[in-house]
């Protein structure tokens, strides 16, 4: 069956991160003015404004934990109608504290989520070349 | 010039009828809430030389307006914007003002924002979406497509570091859901709202319930604003602004990475210094309550009370009448209707003029009084403003 979500849209700014995750790989925009992470990527360091910028694979090993999370009740966006309740989380890496990637939060009961729940990335398939990095429990 | 304190004033404050289905479009709607705030005023169409709109593309145009007010204005201006939109086209009408080129403007908001364009989504494309939103693509594929979504994992982190319940929210709902029943104009009126419901009721989107969410109504809010000399000649008690902040911004919550500030808390410190008045000076408030969540946060940001005390000021009842802060008096966009914040602005005008003297809706005593515009976390506006 169709994917009936959407799909991420590779942009000028964006395609390396996305791309990467077609390899199930995480790959990040990093500033070289700054040395800080830059996510989600743009035109420019979001820091500092510099336009020297570098991208940097963290592997496929990701691992992370809830920082925030909410739980929806009702899809806000079609396609979402068949994943209720459905946890949208904050994640907060691991090895890079500094950087918080917003996910879904797989198999995961609304009664066993909250804050510090250790978290991995898994790479969904959704159409033949494209994936989505997502989280499940640890 | 310099200083704009007490400078400038709003003179003149209407609205529409509001419903859930107007009938009717946002130009009819936009011409009803100007005529009652010229009336309010004192004044003729032809008195007006700049008109001022914000909106999500679901408005009529300020030019429109001014066409069908029968007058030809030397400035019209449209905005898109939602919250704090109102704070921040007073100030750019306060600096038109200021610099002779304009003497006096209405601001108005329109909007069918029930039967015509939902903010609560519904139909929206969804590759517009993440093209439109910054870091969309990192979002809407992931099922976040309400501003609910976006503010709730604001909420969750913060009632986790500051201790925070649910019932706390709860508070902010029933003191506004209270409020509402000595308005008869609004959409809660003669619905209060218990504890006891408020907990039994399902989430919509963890941590909010739908008594969480503001309302989404079919109105139009209009506002007049002059120098505090021609004010004189109105009809209307003005009411001055001490004290504004038009629209400040953190840049990095485009994509909710850093939840440990939101815009407000610049705001604040910028609005009381100019007003030369501290959050004890305030006897009334009006606070952007797009969620419930919003108010607490915006409670803590604007110093009324101490971060992790914000639980315990709502819960012993502050923001109810008799309170230390009674806030959205009117009901607030939780429980009396929804213009993106203009609502909140007209009620706080009317309580700072004592329009209410001799009913129970009257705050005692205000003198001063505070209105608060939320866009999000990301952008707020404030103003200060007295008797």
């Amino acid at each position: 069956m169709e994917f009936q979500k959407p799909i991420p849209l590779k942009t000028q700014d964006n395609s390396p991160y996305w791309d990467g995750a077609d390899r199930h790989e995480l790959i990040l925009q990093k500033c070289k003015s700054c040395n800080e992470y830059s996510h989600p990527p743009g035109p420019s360091c979001a820091k500092c404004g510099s336009t020297e910028l570098s991208w940097e694979s963290q592997g496929n090993d990701i691992n992370g934990k809830v920082y925030s999370y909410i739980v929806s009740y009702r899809p806000f966006l079609p396609g979402f109608q068949d994943d209720l309740p459905l946890i949208i989380a904050i994640v907060e890496l691991n090895k890079l504290p500094q950087v918080k990637l917003i996910g879904n939060i797989l198999q995961c009961s609304p009664d066993d989520i909250e804050i510090g729940m250790p978290v991995k990335m898994v790479w969904k398939e959704i159409t033949e070349d494209r994936s989505l990095p997502q989280w499940t429990q640890v | 010039m310099g200083s704009i304190k007490d400078r400038y004033a709003i003179v003149g404050v209407g609205e529409s009828e509001r419903s859930k289905n107007s009938g009717t479009t946002p130009l009819h709607l936009a011409l009803d809430a100007a005529r009652a705030a010229l009336n309010d005023a004192g004044l003729q169409a032809k008195d007006i030389d700049g008109f001022m709109s914000y909106s999500e593309n679901d408005s009529c145009t300020s030019h429109q307006l001014a066409t069908y007010l029968g007058v030809r204005p030397k400035y019209v201006k449209d905005i898109m914007g939602g919250g704090s939109s109102t704070e921040m086209l007073i100030a750019d009408a306060v600096g038109l003002i200021e610099t002779g080129q304009l003497n006096t403007v209405l601001i108005y908001r329109s909007m069918n924002g029930r039967s015509g364009v939902r903010m609560g989504g519904g139909g929206w494309d969804v590759n517009m979406l993440q093209s439109a939103i910054e870091g969309g693509s990192f979002i809407i594929p992931y099922g976040a497509g309400s501003p609910a979504q976006w503010f709730g994992l604001f909420a969750t982190r913060h009632m986790h570091e500051t201790g925070l319940t649910q019932e706390h929210l709860g508070h902010v709902c029933l003191s506004f859901y209270e409020h509402a029943q000595r308005n008869p104009k609004a959409y809660f009126y003669g619905k209060p709202l218990t504890m006891e419901e408020y907990q039994k009721t399902p989430y919509l989107s963890y941590p909010f319930k739908k008594h969480d969410f503001c309302l989404e109504s079919d109105e139009a809010n209009a506002i007049i604003v002059t120098s505090a000399d021609r004010a004189k000649d109105c009809k209307s008690k003005p009411v001055y602004i001490m004290g504004l902040s038009a629209r400040q911004c953190v840049s990095h919550a485009h994509y909710w990475n850093d939840l440990t500030e939101v815009a407000a808390d610049y705001v604040a410190p910028e609005v009381y210094k100019m007003a030369d008045v501290k959050p004890e000076d305030i006897n009334v408030a009006s606070i952007y309550d797009c969620y419930s969540w919003v108010v607490l946060r915006q409670l803590e940001a604007y110093g009324f009370a101490p971060r992790g005390e914000v639980g315990n000021f709502v819960a012993e009842g502050n923001l109810r009448m008799g309170g230390k802060l009674p806030s959205n008096t009117a009901g607030g966009m939780l429980s009396e209707g929804y213009t993106h914040g203009m609502n909140n602005v007209l009620e706080i005008v009317r309580q700072v003029r004592h329009e209410y003297k001799g009913s129970d809706r009257q705050v005692e005593n205000c003198e001063i009084g505070i209105c608060t515009g939320w866009a999000g976390p990301d952008m707020a506006g404030a103003m200060i403003l007295r008797n």
